[in-house]
């Protein structure tokens, strides 16, 4: 028998299946990596290297972050438009320091080198939003 | 007459005091101070160490968490664009010297030497410092830029389970 609001319960289904798997077509894993030097206490050099991942990774998804997207579709561009929130979030994944201090006839000199060692993202492109989930 | 007799003696006796007070101290110097007493481990039991009192340093029991806080320091380029990119930058510049803090702490530090002396002379003298680890889980607790020096206030807590295996 049919019901009174007809085949709503169906388009409602379908909506949400073509919403899905539009969301997963949205959605990519990619390998990040992060790295800056500071030299006596002066910012010297920042590096990052974000790629498409060419095999898809495995691991349980951490915490996610969550960041403007700004209409562009480049991760890059995001994180760099977003620094202090990337930044802030990666403290928290954990960063490798490495740190030399020279004391050469009474003159010191240091270098400090932070890395986020390469790590796959899994992110989702949304309208105004890319989520950028860390596979671990 | 009478009265500088009398102060007379008085200041007989009291150079008298001040001499047997004098004599007295080299005496019991010596004892107090030239007493080394050296303790190997378990060789003299019966003698007691002389033990300085020191702060208890935290240690890292079971069910217990230590935090350790550091304040990095970091300087602003000299040919920065703007007063927001200075700041950006010199931030940055005090996290890592945080991190670095954090990571001696936690850690240690791995101090090399180094004395170049030729004809009698020292030519060079180097120290050279370093420290690697992974650190994770850091907060900054607060930022403060002033005068082109900004500081960082970074907190680390560490408990038994991050280390237990």
């Amino acid at each position: 028998m049919r019901s009174r609001d007809g085949n709503r319960t169906f388009s409602l289904r379908l909506c949400s299946i073509i919403f899905f798997y539009s969301l997963a077509l949205n959605a990519g894993e990619y390998l990040i990596s992060y790295r800056y030097v500071v030299k006596d206490a002066i910012l010297y050099n920042d590096l990052l290297l974000v790629s498409h991942a060419m095999q898809s990774c495995h691991g349980k998804p951490q915490k996610p972050l969550i960041l403007e997207t700004n209409d562009t579709n480049n991760l890059k561009q995001i994180i760099s438009k977003n620094p202090d929130e990337f930044m802030q979030y990666i403290h928290k994944l954990g960063l490798d320091v490495k740190s030399t201090q020279i004391t050469s006839n009474l003159q010191t000199t240091s270098t400090t080198i932070l890395t986020l060692k390469t790590t796959c993202f899994k992110v989702d492109f949304n309208d105004n939003f890319a989520k950028i989930t860390p596979i671990k | 007459m009478k009265y500088f007799l009398l102060l007379a003696v008085l200041l007989s006796a009291s150079s008298l005091v001040a001499s047997d007070t004098t004599i007295d101290n080299p005496k019991a110097s010596p004892k107090t101070k030239n007493i080394t007493v050296v303790c190997p481990e378990h060789d003299c039991p019966a003698v007691k160490c002389p033990q300085e009192k020191k702060k208890p340093e935290p240690v890292l029991s079971v069910n217990s968490n230590v935090r350790i806080s550091v304040v990095g320091q970091g300087v602003a380029p000299m040919n920065t664009s703007s007063p927001a990119q200075a700041y950006a930058l010199a931030k940055r510049a005090a996290t890592a010297d945080a991190y670095r803090l954090v990571a001696e702490k936690v850690k240690g530090v791995r101090i090399d030497g180094q004395d170049l002396i030729k004809n009698m002379m020292v030519k060079r003298s180097t120290i050279r410092t370093s420290v690697a680890a992974m650190v994770r889980n850091a907060t900054i607790v607060e930022t403060t830029f002033k005068d082109g020096l900004c500081e960082v206030e970074m907190e680390i807590v560490l408990s038994h389970s991050d280390f237990a295996r």
